[in-house]
């Protein structure tokens, strides 16, 4: 028997190497005659390639086009529709679409062969914003509408309520774009191993590229291997992205046979990446005399950039979180993801429920202010509880604790004291947020899409490998799965091992995304482990392996989005104290308290640096991450002196604490918590801001010069 | 497309081949090196052959001479910043500009020649009358800094010349009350949105005799205006409350922001205001805040 809890943090698996230095990551790598290669772009958001003037290609330089997906192969990326195209092929619809690929033996010359290609287009008129892309502004271009979902969940019959209530208040709360900024940019190098081909590239789910990308090349997925390097950061932006990469290169490789290099630089990975989807989320809730929600009729709509990729699933997501962690007795939420000529939007921690959770939560403040209460004492009144309905008519299963939560926070910020004390408009404020997020995928994908398998190796050396396509981008998942694994076989830490995947080797244990990981494939490897410790005295190697099982008795129909959207959710509670600077309006954050519930914490430092990170992330998303779109020259703010992420500089030490509360189907108690800590300190930094100068603000980020054009406008 | 670059060895070597070839000067590079950046793997590409001068020891240097201030052009602001020989808020520009490691490459010299109105040490040299020295193979002339920053990136530089060294002159007598603040994007690492630097000088009978104020980030150019501050030159300083009004429009007259301009204008307003009627006050502390 152990004492020492699951928790008690480890030295970190890859800690030495990367803080050392020694680490390598892709552009580290060389191969032998290796290529590099530079992506042409289209120049405009909507548009018809009337012509592409080359310069001449000196000897050895390639440019590949849609023309050279060999016969049978189909020009596009298989994610989770496919619909995103390799190569434009006749018309362009976003600025930084890719049309072809230099290749060839010197940066420098692809550069200038870059700067030397003429496009001509016949431009068409392109929406940019979700009003243009609503009003389809040039036209629609996908299908009559520019949708490419609408959907709507009720619970209840809102239009009844909303005709009987005392009053509706109306509101309105928009987000926008955000980048993910991984330290290390996109990359990746593909070549030819006997007949197969081999993406050498940093990513979240190798599977994911393989699957993307086969059908260029007609083959089928076995033929494509593809090999994660140590991946620098990823935040979502390496779920589907890393495919249009990948496509590119390897039907370059497929012509030219050598490997080939593709790096994008901080600049490109900005200008020409995909980013969170700016959102607009309309209310009408419906208020009794007393006061009492009756209703909230809730329109969501994310702008979804070119083409749809997730953004279907990641709409559903925000639809399903749409209430928060309130339940509200009737609902209506509906849903459009709308088709605009901007850079698809794209998976981003928090997958489409940061929008929806940062909605709710300004706008029951807003209603606060309407009845004149403390923003905290109308939110407490309808917290989720075990067993409440949800807003697709499933259940809450958790036992919520979030009153507990709630008092860990008061007590360390000192809430109800600055609360009462800092009045509105004093320069000073408090505010405070609840946020969940569901554990895993979506309804039953994890039992219908994804299926996933995890793999345990005892090699003849006596050590285990775990054999799984999940991946570590900094977010300490190496060392939470290795954990796991050698405390079932009650081993050392240092025998287990857990190497970056490669697809022809590992189990396919699903994408390394929806907080799953460590929850799911946790699990599958618990129970791995648990059938390799019974068979632990068989002499030589042992193979263990684990799938999918679904619990029992929580029932999902994708079709109608009815049930139980999740079985589990982390929950979390942050308060923000802020000071606003009375002749700069600049906003200076004194504190930053939160409480979270992640079941048991697998390594409780690894959790402690996705809170610190996640809620500083979030606060970026609010105060400073400016992101413009024009549809003349795409996004605006693209170099780190421009697209402005928080340094240590701009937000205090935080306090962080955490809740005890098992999660019964996951591996030691624990349960998905990656991306809720981004999904909250946005709205309680807003929260707090709105006290302090006595305005209500509906849109974010807020960088001072937002804050004064607001104070003014409200004054 | 020239590719040349030149490590001179000396001054009379550096000014020569300004003469000759028209190389322009990389002192830290932080301006220069990131305007012509190609990309990882690829070396820059300047459009005019280049020399490198932060070698040269003769621009190195921070003196006081007869009562002024020399400051060497290729001093950095990490020297700037620690220098007590530098007035305060030439320092304090110094002190907030990028992070550490760029404070240990960037020189006063490269800020002053590359004329963005974003730049950060101009506003308070402008303010303190800076003026610069500058040789060329013909010989040494000075210019006022308010002379030398023509426009946008546009100084009166000449083709065969280099910036030698930055002269502050004496305060006499001393300022009674100093402002600098520098609002960026974030709290490290970031460019200036708007700065102000001012100074106001009050005697023993309470009469300002001097008040300057210089705004950067508010314009194109940095701005400054004599006649404007002259408004509250001469004056009691308990009649400062009575002038602000028409001070604080005739200043808003001299900035010229094109983006954020609701913010940048309210903003050099809301901290002028500050700063005099604090000043009125009479605080023990000489640096306002
Ligand atoms: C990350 C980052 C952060 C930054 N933050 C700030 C900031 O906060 N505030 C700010 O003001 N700037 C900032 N900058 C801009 C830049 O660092 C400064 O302008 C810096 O002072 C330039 O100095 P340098 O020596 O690097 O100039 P260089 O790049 O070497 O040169 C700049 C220009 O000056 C000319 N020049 C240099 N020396 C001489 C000389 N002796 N005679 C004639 N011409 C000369 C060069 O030819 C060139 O035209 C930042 C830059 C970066 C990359």
């Amino acid at each position: 028997m152990r004492e020492t809890p699951i928790g008690t943090p480890i030295r970190r698996l890859d800690a030495i190497s990367k803080a050392s230095g020694t680490q390598m990551y892709l552009s580290d790598y060389r191969f032998d005659g290796m290529l590099y290669s530079r992506m042409v772009r289209s120049t405009v958001a909507r548009g018809r390639i009337a012509a592409i003037n080359m310069p001449p290609l000196p000897d050895g330089y390639y440019f590949i086009t849609h023309k050279d997906i060999p016969e049978g192969g189909v020009n596009e990326l298989y994610m989770i529709k496919k619909d995103y195209r390799c190569f434009a092929e006749g018309d362009v619809r976003y600025i930084g679409e890719t049309i072809g690929l230099l290749v060839g033996p010197d940066r420098g010359v692809l550069l200038d062969l870059e700067q030397g290609i003429v496009i001509e287009y016949e431009e068409g008129v392109p929406s940019i914003s979700i009003e243009e892309g609503l009003a389809c502004k040039g036209g629609p271009f996908v299908g009559d509408r520019n949708l490419f979902c609408d959907f709507t969940i009720d619970k209840g019959n809102i239009d009844e309520v909303l005709a009987k209530a005392y009053r509706v208040v109306e509101d309105e709360i928009n987000t926008g774009w955000q980048e993910h900024v991984h330290l290390e940019t996109n990359a990746a190098v593909a070549e030819k191993e006997g007949d197969k081909f081999i993406i050498n590239i940093s990513c979240q789910c190798p599977f994911y590229v393989r699957k993307s990308v086969a059908g260029l090349m007609n083959r089928p997925f076995e033929d494509i291997i593809v090999r994660q390097t140590t991946t620098g950061g990823a935040f979502g932006g390496k779920e589907h992205f890393p495919d249009i990469l990948a496509g590119p290169l390897l039907v370059a490789v497929n012509k030219i046979g050598k490997p080939i290099q593709l790096v994008f630089d901080r600049h490109e990975d900005g200008a020409f990446s995909v980013k969170r989807h700016p959102s607009r989320t309309r209310f009408k809730t419906a208020l009794d005399k007393d006061g009492n929600i009756l209703g909230m009729d809730i329109d969501v709509v994310y702008n979804a950039g070119a083409y749809e990729s997730c953004s279907y699933v990641v709409l559903q997501r925000g639809v399903f979180h749409a209430a928060g962690v309130y339940t509200i007795p009737v609902t209506r939420v509906r849903g459009r993801a709308v088709a605009t000529n901007t850079f698809p939007s794209d998976a981003f921690r928090g997958f489409g429920a940061p929008q929806t959770l940062f909605a709710i939560e300004v706008h029951m403040c807003h209603l606060a202010n309407e009845l004149g209460i403390d923003p905290l004492e109308l939110k407490k009144r309808y917290f989720n509880k075990k067993g409440d309905i949800t807003v697709t008519n499933g259940h809450i299963n958790d036992t919520v604790v979030l009153s507990e939560m709630l008092q860990q926070v008061m007590e360390a910020s000192g809430y109800a004291q600055k609360a009462a004390t800092y009045k509105p408009g004093s320069g000073k404020g408090i505010g405070i947020s609840f946020y969940n997020h569901g554990g895993a995928f979506t309804g039953n994908g994890e039992q219908m899409i994804i299926k996933a398998k995890a793999k345990l190796h005892r090699r003849a050396d006596g050590i285990v490998a775990i054999l799984v396509g999940s991946t570590e981008m900094g977010q300490g998942l190496q060392t939470a799965l290795a954990k796991i694994v050698a405390r079932v076989l009650d081993v050392d830490q240092d025998r287990v091992v857990y190497d970056n995947p490669d697809t022809s080797c590992v189990a396919d244990s699903g994408p390394t995304v929806a907080s799953r990981s460590t929850m799911i494939v946790g699990k599958l490897l618990e129970r791995a482990a648990l059938e390799m410790k019974e068979r632990w005295e068989e002499p030589g190697e042992i193979i263990t392996q684990a799938e999918y099982q679904h619990p029992e008795g929580y029932p999902w129909d994708q079709s109608t989005f009815q049930g139980d959207a999740y079985i589990t959710y982390g929950w979390g509670v942050c308060a923000v104290e802020v000071e606003v600077d009375p002749l700069t309006r600049e906003v200076i954050t004194k504190g930053v308290w939160s409480s979270h519930d992640v079941g048991v914490p697998i390594d409780e430092l690894v959790v402690k640096g996705q809170i610190h990170g996640g809620i500083i992330q979030s606060l970026g998303y609010a105060a400073m991450e400016k992101l413009e779109n024009t549809a003349k020259k795409g996004f605006k703010q693209v170099g780190l002196s421009d697209y402005i992420i928080p340094t240590s500089m701009d937000f205090p030490a935080q306090t962080a604490t955490l809740v005890h509360n098992p999660y019964p189907y996951g591996p030691f108690g624990a349960k998905g918590m990656g991306e809720l800590v981004f999904n909250g300190a946005s709205a309680a930094f807003i929260d707090a801001v709105s006290r302090a100068v006595d305005t209500e603000i509906r849109s974010i980020p807020i960088p001072p010069e937002t804050l004064t054009e607001l104070m003014k406008h409200g004054a | 497309m020239v590719e040349t670059s030149y490590i001179p060895k000396d001054l009379e070597e550096a000014l020569r081949l300004r003469k000759e070839t028209g190389a322009k000067p990389i002192a830290g590079g932080t301006d220069l090196m990131v305007a012509h950046r190609r990309g990882t793997g690829v070396v820059p590409k300047f459009p005019w052959p280049v020399m490198i001068v932060s070698q040269l020891a003769v621009f190195k240097g921070i003196r006081l001479e007869d009562g002024e201030v020399s400051i060497g052009a290729g001093c950095t602001c990490h020297e700037i910043e620690v220098s007590e020989l530098v007035p305060w808020p030439v320092r304090m520009a110094a002190s907030l500009m990028g992070a550490q490691s760029l404070r240990n490459l960037a020189t006063i010299g490269g800020n002053v020649c590359n004329a963005s109105p974003k730049a950060d040490l101009p506003v308070p040299l402008l303010m303190l009358d800076a003026r610069l020295e500058l040789a060329s193979v013909s010989g040494i002339r000075q210019i006022s800094l308010n002379d030398f920053l023509v426009g946008p990136k546009k100084t009166a530089l000449r083709d065969d010349e280099l910036l030698m060294r930055v002269i502050i002159p004496a305060v006499n007598p001393a300022f009674t009350y100093l402002w600098y603040r520098k609002i960026g994007t974030r709290r490290a690492n970031a460019i200036s949105k708007l700065s102000l630097c001012a100074a106001i000088t009050i005697d023993t009978e309470g009469m300002v005799t001097d008040f300057r104020s210089a705004s950067g980030a508010a314009g194109p150019r940095i701005a400054r205006n004599r006649m404007v501050e002259e408004m509250l030159i001469g004056i009691p300083i308990t009649d400062i409350e009575e002038r602000l009004p028409a001070f604080l429009d005739a200043y808003d007259g001299i900035l010229a922001p094109q983006a954020m301009p609701e913010y940048r204008r309210s903003s050099t307003r809301r901290m002028l205001e500050h700063f005099l009627r604090t000043a009125v006050t009479r605080p023990a502390h000489g640096i306002i805040e």
